[in-house]
């Protein structure tokens, strides 16, 4: 698979090459693949949701299996990945076992309370010297209009769970927030200015406000589920925001 | 408009070059106005083929009335000495001029060719004696195929001058070997070869032609290509900033004035902005439709 620049230039200046990684939130496994591309000796892709894992698995564990396999190798790099379903909130790992961490799109999906947790969980599994990666959104601009979408879903999200779905951090927030429990500030980059929020990502977002709506109360939810789908086909596609990537380290 | 150094060649290039396979869907008055309007801004640099339908005939008259102001690239599709000398005189004789500036092999497409045009009666040979007859001053080659051939290429063909290539974000995205278009402009630039950037403004392939015949199609470009002034002036844009001395406008008339415009007001694009297109297009493009983010 094709890993993302997002992805690649996050982990440019980031010892990767032998070290223990851990990607929190894996996703549809892109830093995954961007790790085990860098030449990480192991890498935990933990993520609560099955789909995501499965998806992690398939794309990258399968593809380079088989690409392992191809090249005349016993063991590939399936052996370096290990997909863990597994609430951020209580890694199932050792305390002091992984030498760098990446939180690529993460944070905004963790209300503050939960997001609160998950950093001191990371910090409890990173080793003395440790490298982090958190890469996330800035907020909105105010005249971007897939605030009216985020808006939407963060609606239906409350309603049915009584916490938000989205929620994007400044940068300034996040570096102050980690630098607080330990780690020193390293370095910021801009990853993707503009951001851009393509059709496939507008109609993500419309569906996953569906998927709460249906928990949301009568009525309620069939008027929000639309007008999510509404506005993913009236946007089409925008350009808006900034996606950044901060660095950090632990002590020795 | 800008201008960059040709590799070698001691020409500067705008940062547009003018396809004029636009010209071959225009009579002739709709050329030379589309000549002098290309003219107009600036534009030094035309690239024309002997396979573009009418296009060098079209282009004839103007190029001749302004010969001076225009560095010509122009092509052949023969591999072996005679049939590149015959295709050469053609082009001179149906362009009207005593000179190509630039001569290239066009279309590069397999191992075998390169090893005909560069072995004995090749379409090198030829190239060679027309150089040293001053029919034309440099040599270039174009190709859409695997950046490991035009490596090998520039390899083999030491006095090349010029690589044409495809580079947009659709291509950057795209991590595999068959894609690595930016391994031939690292290289040519290394060596100081001049590059023409290609398929610049191509979105995607045409649909089947079951479903859209060719005879239905909006566009006359080789791929459907992305043509509202916003999206233009963003590929141009990108491809600008890769480090091409050049990049080529699209085939189709419709699209020349809205890359002129975006030729003229370019101003660079910084790293963040480039990515923003790359994953845009990645997206657009994406066999995983449910991802929320980047």
């Amino acid at each position: 698979m094709d890993v993302p620049r997002t992805v690649t230039v996050a982990l440019a200046d980031r010892p990767v090459e032998g070290a223990r990684c851990l990607e929190a939130g894996a996703g549809v496994g892109s830093t995954t693949a961007g790790l085990l591309d860098a030449g990480a000796s192991r890498v935990y892709a933990i993520t609560n949701d099955r789909g995501h894992a499965l998806s992690t698995r398939e794309r990258v564990g399968g593809e380079r299996g088989r690409s392992a396999a191809a090249n005349g190798k016993r063991s590939g790099a399936d052996d370096r990945l290990a997909v863990l379903e597994a609430d951020l909130r209580a890694i199932p790992l050792p305390d002091e076992s992984v030498d760098l961490i990446t939180a690529h799109g993460l944070c905004n999906v963790l209300e503050p309370a939960a997001l609160s947790r998950v950093v001191d969980e990371l910090n409890r599994v990173a080793a003395p010297g440790s490298h982090l990666v958190v890469d996330d959104y800035d907020p909105l601009p105010n005249d971007a209009a897939v605030r009216d979408l985020f808006a939407v879903e963060n609606a239906a999200s409350e309603l049915a769970t009584g916490r938000s779905a989205l929620t994007f951090y400044p940068s300034s927030f996040l570096r102050e927030l980690f630098v607080g429990d330990g780690w020193a500030f390293d370095r910021e980059r801009t990853l993707l200015d503009p951001v851009p929020w393509t059709a496939s990502h507008l109609s993500a977002h419309a569906d996953a406000a569906a998927s709460f709506a249906v928990n949301c109360p009568d009525g309620v939810g069939n008027s929000l589920a639309a007008r999510a789908e509404r506005l993913a086909a009236e946007i089409g596609n925008e350009s808006a925001g900034r996606m950044y990537s901060l660095a950090f380290r632990l002590p020795t | 408009m800008e201008t960059r150094p040709l590799g070698n060649t001691g020409h500067d290039s705008t940062v547009m070059t003018f396809g004029t396979i636009a010209l071959n869907w225009l009579e002739q008055e709709g050329a030379n106005q589309m000549v002098e309007h290309v003219l107009d801004y600036g534009v030094n640099h035309f690239d024309v083929a002997p396979t573009y339908g009418d296009a060098e005939l079209k282009l004839g008259p103007k190029l001749r009335q302004h010969r001076e102001e225009i560095f010509l690239g122009c092509k052949t599709g023969n591999r072996d000495y005679e049939g590149a000398w015959q295709r050469l005189e053609q082009s001179l004789d149906r362009l009207g001029v005593e000179k190509i500036d630039l001569y290239q092999v066009h279309g590069l497409e397999y191992d075998e060719e390169l090893d005909e045009i560069t072995g004995d009666g090749g379409a090198l040979e030829a190239f060679r004696e027309a150089k040293a007859e001053g029919l034309i001053d440099h040599i270039g080659l174009t190709s859409h195929s695997r950046p490991s051939l035009i490596l090998d290429a520039i390899d083999r063909i030491d006095d090349l001058e010029s690589v044409m290539f495809p580079l947009n974000p659709v291509v950057a995205g795209k991590d595999d070997d068959k894609h690595d278009y930016e391994a031939v402009l690292r290289r040519a630039n290394e060596e100081n070869i001049g590059t023409l950037g290609i398929k610049a403004f191509a979105a995607e392939s045409w649909p089947d032609t079951d479903d859209l015949p060719e005879r239905d199609r909006p566009f006359c470009n080789w791929y459907r290509p992305v043509c509202s002034p916003d999206e233009i002036r963003d590929r141009f844009d990108f491809a600008a900033s890769q480090g091409l001395t050049s990049v080529v406008s699209a085939g189709d008339p419709k699209l020349v004035t809205m890359i002129l415009e975006a030729a003229a007001d370019y101003d660079g694009l910084d790293e963040a902005a480039q990515r923003s297109l790359i994953e845009a297009a990645r997206h657009d493009d994406s066999p995983v439709p449910e991802q929320l983010h980047h």
